[in-house]
């Protein structure tokens, strides 16, 4: 393609140059020019409507919103004379008016654009009366609120909804000054079909939605001792840059990075777990490492005694029985560097026989599945999501898990025409999807065997795949088909939705299957083999067709880090003394492994007191929870890593948890080979083989 | 030479502008030094048949007839007026009510409150009568001077008085007006 010629252009007398397309305001702000703006958000699509950037062009007779003005050759700009300041102002004043603007008593009063404005342009009373119409409050959600007294009617949170969200649940109903923004057309917030994702929230310039976790939080010029850091969310494993807005080691709000999402699909959104939640206070802190006396009480130990506990008693076993008795168990929700030292204490220096993660049964699951399938099981990778023209969403709820792929589902079905197909308990995007076929947890592997199979008869590629279906001779895998259909209870009309699914499957060109925790968790593996052979009939590009979610935030990590156990085969040893790495692991989590085995000496790394292990464990010692530490953590498609800032700094004297682990590892005999966070990370990044997305 | 006179007043406001004026510290004795302090919640005058003054500060919004009344008077007895504070400025806080009826926000007050029992309306000769809506100063009496600010913070009441003790109409830079 040839170089598209420069348009040349005067703004304020300076010469600047710019290519065809662009706006008055993209190409001062590229030449450093401020114009003011309200409406506009660089994230989301031009919109004209507030009037705040207006600007004076040579030979036009009015003033032009420069957000939505194209530059022309030769044309001479002028950002700031007495009538620009003066049109802005008023305008300033109108909007001011319009509603209840009255900064003492709103919650975002100083992280506010509109109060910014008035400011900068001194606008120290209004010239116009104010208008008292009153509108409602919503605050039926529990993170966020919209007040419509304080809307300006900019229309950002409307367009966030649409175009990154791919919601559009946020729309403008009614006309003139009752104008406001909607919820699904007098819905409210919590019985809309709203997600609670917040990116409204981030967009708005007002208080109009504001955030119910923390209020008033930069009144009087507070704004100004807060800290942004620019760091990665680590809970689901998307990886999702962020920017951690923090004062005096509270965190205040967590936003998206709109801007530098740069080859991400999803172009900084982020889901309400990863910007709610992670406010929310987790449980009480582990703050000092406590140790078990004699007589079963709890007492506070300092560091060198408590982990002097912990090595002397597990020196002794594997000096005396072997290191076959002796178990690690890791969370999947600590970073890179912290799994690699875990394992390399147990390991290296206790030749721990046992060492797994908490979702260590999925990953034996995708293990076998891969194995009964004869090849390695190729994982697709979210990214893979906008490219693809049909989906099957099957056994899992993305909206409490993966939240985030949903809009990226919902974008796609709406500017694509992608058809999605959901199989599971929850009928997720009701709205959105082509197909919906209920079924629990305990169906779900006969599900995917009829699927397998009525796609299998129906493809005449499936032979030519090189993948022989299960059964051979198609009057016996009719019958099979049938049996087990009627072993679900499966409906004349179901089955023929089912065909007609399949067969659009069959037809489409960049299918793309997502198999949720509840196909890995299965016992046995078929389940998850069998839509791998259905992602093998049309894995014709050999791009990998099935997504395989993952349970924890860094379970890729884990995995590809060799922390998750195979099934190896030969006697099981009792168990006898382990280490336990927690995170925020839930009570049946925990449970789920002690019920399984219940040790003579336990050792708990945790950031939380876990009071369901103080009859378990023997030690317990502190570590950092995610914001408190700095580290590498990978993506659930194992394709990147990210960096996890520390944004927090921990209670009391809380250390490092690889610090701890190296300090286990030369308790053990040998001296760890690693000493430093940086050797660590690197050793992480050599071993996964992935770049580091800072 | 006779030190130049202020007057201040507060109107339908929380005291908190006042209070920010006796938040000056050290400055404070170096301004009431350079003026006289007449009418005044702070030498506790409350004989509103104003003296001549040279100044006159209003805290709070004009949200009754007496507040408008005075307001009239002080006008027409000084030479410069300051409209003090957000309340003064905007409305602030006092207009929260402005969309309700005042009927039924003196009902509410004064009769349906839960600490309330055997309530009375305050509607009396005697007494003044509330506004239908709480209004800025300048909605009512042509003002020379905007301090907004909740209250306005300590330096820029220093600012705002010296530039008008030094004979200048003060406008509050961008980087000093604060509404909060």
């Amino acid at each position: 393609m040839e170089p598209k010629s420069k348009i040349r252009l005067t703004i304020d007398g300076n010469e600047v140059t710019a290519d065809e397309g662009m706006t008055i305001l993209e190409v001062a702000q590229q030449a450093g020019i401020h114009i003011p703006t309200l409406c506009h958000q660089p994230a989301l699509s031009n919109w004209g409507g507030c009037r705040m950037c207006v600007v004076a062009v040579q030979g036009l007779p009015r003033l032009v919103a420069s957000c939505v003005m194209p530059v022309r050759e030769g044309m001479a700009v002028v950002t700031t004379n007495e009538r620009i300041i003066k049109s802005r102002r008023t305008v300033l004043e109108f909007i001011f008016a319009e509603r209840n603007h009255n900064c003492m008593f709103c919650p975002k009063s100083g992280d506010c654009e509109l109060q910014q404005l008035a400011y900068d342009l001194q606008m120290d009373h209004m010239t116009v009366p104010q208008s008292f119409i009153p509108f409602s409050v919503d605050v039926t959600n529990d993170y966020m609120g919209i007040d419509h007294n304080r809307c300006i009617l900019c229309g950002r949170c409307v367009r966030a909804c649409a175009e990154l969200a791919g919601n559009h649940v946020l729309a403008f109903q009614n006309r003139g000054p009752r104008s406001l923004v909607g919820f699904d057309l007098n819905e409210t917030l919590k019985s809309s079909t709203c997600y609670g994702c917040g990116v409204c929230l981030q967009v708005c310039p007002t208080g109009a939605i504001f955030s119910r976790q923390h209020t008033h939080y930069a009144v009087k010029g507070h704004a100004k001792a807060w800290h942004a850091i620019d760091s990665h969310c680590p809970l689901c494993g998307l990886l999702c840059p962020t920017t951690m807005v923090v004062t005096d080691n509270t965190l205040l709000k967590v936003e998206g990075r709109l801007m530098a999402a740069g080859n991400r699909p999803d172009r900084g959104q982020l889901c309400a777990r990863g910007r709610f939640e992670v406010l929310n206070d987790a449980g009480e802190r582990l703050r000092h490492p406590l140790v078990r006396t004699a007589n079963g009480r709890w007492t506070e130990a300092s560091w060198e005694n408590a982990l002097d506990r912990v090595a002397e008693k597990m020196n002794v076993l594997r000096d005396t029985l072997g290191g076959q008795v002796l178990f690690g168990i890791a969370s999947c929700e600590v970073s890179n560097e912290v799994l690699i030292s875990f394992r390399d204490l147990l390991v290296k220096g206790w030749s721990a026989g046992t060492i797994d993660t908490f979702d260590g049964s999925h990953y034996r699951t995708v293990l076998a599945a891969s194995r009964d399938l004869g090849h390695p099981l190729k994982e697709a990778s979210w990214k893979q999501l906008p490219e693809s023209d049909f989906v099957i969403v099957c056994g899992t709820d993305l909206s409490e898990r993966q939240p985030l792929l949903m809009s990226l589902l919902r974008r796609n079905v709406l500017e694509t025409g992608t058809r999605v197909a959901v199989i599971g308990p929850a009928d997720i995007m009701a709205s959105f999807r082509s197909f919906y076929f209920a079924t629990g947890d305990d169906d779900l592997p006969a599900w995917v065997d009829i699927l397998w199979n009525m796609a299998a008869q129906a493809s005449e590629g499936a032979l030519n795949a090189g993948v022989k279906p299960k059964r051979t001779g198609l009057p016996e895998r009719k019958r099979y088909l049938r049996d087990l259909q009627k072993e679900v209870g499966m409906q004349a009309q179901t089955r023929k939705a089912l065909a007609a699914m399949v067969s659009q499957y069959l037809a489409s060109k960049q299918p793309l299957l997502i198999a949720g925790e509840a196909l890995s968790s299965a016992q046995q593996p078929s389940a998850l083999n069998n839509l791998a052979k259905l992602a093998r009939l049309k894995d014709l590009d050999s791009g990998g067709r099935l997504m395989i979610l993952k349970r924890d935030g860094n379970s890729a990590g884990a995995w590809k880090l060799g922390i998750a156990a195979e099934n190896k085969p030969g006697p099981k040893k009792r168990l006898k003394a382990g280490l336990m790495l927690l995170d925020g692991e839930s009570a049946a989590d925990i449970a789920a492994w002690t019920g399984r085995s219940s040790p003579e000496f336990l050792a708990v790394i945790s950031p939380y007191l876990h009071t369901n292990l103080l009859d378990k464990a023997q030690v317990l010692v502190p570590r950092p929870c995610w914001l408190e530490e700095e580290g590498t953590y990978t993506a659930s498609d194992g394709n990147e890593t990210a960096h996890v800032q520390k944004v927090l700094a921990a209670p009391g004297d809380i250390r490092n948890t690889w610090q701890t682990l190296l300090a286990l590892a030369e308790r053990t005999g040998g001296a760890a080979a690693l000493k430093t966070l940086e050797q660590l990370t690197q050793k992480a990044a050599a071993e996964l083989n992935l770049g580091i997305e800072t | 030479m006779t030190k130049p006179k202020i007057a201040t007043v507060w109107f339908e406001a929380c005291s908190g502008c006042h209070m920010s004026f006796l938040d000056l510290d050290e400055t404070l004795v170096d301004i009431l030094s350079k003026v006289q302090l007449t009418v005044s919640p702070i030498t506790d005058f409350k004989d509103y048949d104003f003296p001549e003054v040279d100044v006159g500060i209003v805290e709070g919004g004009i949200g009754n007839t007496e507040h408008k009344e005075i307001a009239e008077k002080l006008r027409k007895h000084c030479r410069i007026l300051v409209a003090w504070g957000d309340c003064a400025v905007f409305g602030g806080i006092n207009t929260l009510r402005n969309g309700i009826p005042k009927e039924e926000v003196l009902r509410y007050g004064f009769i349906e409150t839960e600490s309330t029992i055997n309530g009375v309306m305050p509607i009396h000769k005697e007494l003044p009568a509330l506004l239908d809506k709480v209004l800025p100063l300048h909605e009512v009496v042509p003002v020379d001077v905007y301090l907004p600010g909740c209250p306005p913070s300590p330096e820029v009441i220093a600012y705002g008085l010296t530039e008008i003790l030094e004979g200048r109409i003060p406008v509050l830079p961008a980087d000093m007006i604060h509404f909060d």
